[in-house]
């Protein structure tokens, strides 16, 4: 019972003070309790109507400090929700650490306090858990989220992605180069979250190839299809390109190669692909560079 | 009455539990006693501790911003110091807090140091208002204390008129003058005219009858 709203205060998106909050506006987000308890997150319009008939892109609410104009009536990123799940782990991550630094002073005296000692690292524990928690939940919303039934060219549905960050690529001094295979047959998957990804992945390798000096930044998407079939979309980048460690790691929650990373973004995406039954995974490219790739399935249309 | 000997109070204001019990136990390692409250209209309700009081307050507490609310406290003349916490914090709320009077605006998670520091120098700094204040008091109950005729004879000494100049002003005999000046010093417990020409200052300053130039 009750688990819509036990969310909804966890994503603290209905308690959300307008004073300089997580912009995630109350009204492009639903929390649906379906009949059989389970809790469905998602992001867009409340009523939902045939694509054709409605964009779903204009509720999403967008970060213009960090994206360019042209995005703001189109594709957010995932960046609204990691942004959110950042603020309510940043509570229990400072209560977390007071009581841990509280315990080192209360060990550090004379006579160690140990009651106290003990006190503060049973809140450290429970607030960790805590912290758990909403990574768990963060993973849990987007798993959950039945992905609409879009049937879409997926090259065009890229092309998008791209064109409405064509401003910041041309910022970053990054040329686009775009392989996409001809005739192909429609994605049957929802659109916007594909291009969420897609999105992301663009975004990655950008921030990814602006601290290089040295050479062209390059970025090549390509579409394609695997052995089995299925559809294939590479986003390959001439940046510094990923170490062992990272390439085991970069789709954890949490872990970043970025100074400021959230280590957020990729685990998310990762869910969505997983979500459409696809996969996502990152790879080397010769001599330098990245390259990530996802797959979705080949669905047959009826 | 407010006493700067009294021991110190840090008031913690956070709408999160968790935050909340955490500083305490902080504050509780180094010794520090502290109140917490959930909100600010729980807050307001509460009374003040007599002592040396330093707020740690949350920008973004349900209901007002952290912010009015400094600005709130200062027009009702509650001159505590306030430390804010955020969860967020940009350069421009730091500033405006900052420009409004906040002693430290700390970004959570902050170190301890940090915290304790700012926490110190606001203690440090009521505890130094809290004197001034108890002074004034001192003060002003003995300036009270004293008579009609003793308060215009103190006006005049403190503009530096000799006894005799005095007698001639307000029209008595300069012994009398002499009494009253007298019983006013040793009311007033001023070793000296220029002591006693401070003291004036300061309930002038203060606002407080008598001494005021235009009466």
């Amino acid at each position: 019972m009750g688990s819509a709203h036990a969310l909804r205060h966890q994503f603290g998106v209905s308690s959300i003070p307008s004073f300089g909050r997580v912009p995630l506006p109350v009204d492009s987000t639903n929390f649906d309790d379906k009949t059989d308890g389970d809790v469905a997150f998602s992001i867009g319009s409340s009523n939902r109507q045939p694509a054709e008939l409605q964009t779903r892109d204009r509720h999403w609410p967008c970060r213009e400090a960090r994206f360019a104009p042209a995005h703001t009536n189109c594709i957010a990123t995932l960046e609204e929700l990691s942004a959110c799940t950042v603020h309510e782990i940043n509570q229990p991550v400072a209560a977390l650490m007071t009581n841990a630094q509280a315990a080192l002073r209360f060990l550090a005296g004379q006579n160690p306090n140990l009651d106290e000692v003990r006190r503060a690292l049973t809140r450290v524990l429970q607030l960790g858990n805590r912290i758990v928690e909403i990574v768990d939940h963060t993973r849990a919303l987007v798993h959950r989220v039945a992905p609409r039934k879009d049937d879409f060219e997926i090259n065009e549905a890229i092309q998008e992605t791209i064109s409405l960050n064509q401003e910041a690529l041309v910022k970053n001094d990054v040329s686009v180069h775009t392989r996409f295979a001809q005739g192909l047959p429609l994605v049957r998957a929802d659109r916007v979250q594909v291009q969420q990804v897609i999105l992301n992945l663009i975004t990655n390798a950008v921030e990814a190839m602006s601290g290089v000096c040295q050479g062209t930044r390059e970025l090549c998407v390509s579409t394609g299809r695997t052995n089995s079939d299925d559809f294939l979309v590479a986003v390959q980048d001439s940046g510094p390109g990923l170490d062992t460690q990272s390439l085991d790691r970069v789709f954890d929650a949490f872990y970043s190669t970025k100074p400021r990373g959230l280590g957020i973004g990729l685990s998310i995406c990762r869910s969505i692909i997983e979500a459409h039954k696809g996969r996502l995974w990152a790879s080397r490219t010769e001599p330098h560079g990245a390259t990530f790739q996802f797959t979705l399935p080949q669905v047959s249309l009826q | 009455m407010s006493d700067a000997k009294q021991e110190p109070t840090v008031l913690i204001v956070d709408d999160d539990p968790d935050i909340r019990e955490a500083l305490q136990c902080l504050l509780r390692s180094v010794g520090l006693e502290s109140r917490t409250m959930a909100s600010l209209p729980k807050f307001m309700k509460s009374e003040l501790p007599s002592g040396p009081t330093c707020l740690v307050l949350d920008v973004r507490l349900p209901g007002r911003s952290g912010l009015d609310f400094q600005r709130e406290l200062s027009a009702a003349n509650i001159n505590v110091p306030i430390i804010f916490m955020t969860g967020h914090g940009d350069v421009p709320m730091s500033v405006q807090a900052m420009k409004a009077g906040a002693l430290e605006f700390l970004i959570k998670p902050f170190r301890d140091q940090d915290l304790l520091d700012a926490i110190h120098l606001g203690l440090a700094r009521d505890r130094a208002r809290l004197e001034r204040e108890w002074e004034l008091d001192a003060l002003r109950e003995r300036y009270d204390s004293l008579t009609a005729r003793e308060r215009e004879v103190m006006e005049h000494v403190v503009r530096g008129r000799m006894n005799k100049q005095i007698a001639g002003d307000i029209g008595i005999s300069e012994m009398t003058v002499k009494i009253h000046r007298g019983n006013m010093t040793r009311k007033m417990q001023a070793p000296s005219v220029a002591d006693l020409a401070r003291m004036a200052d300061r309930l002038s300053a203060a606002g407080l009858p008598g001494q005021t130039q235009n009466n």
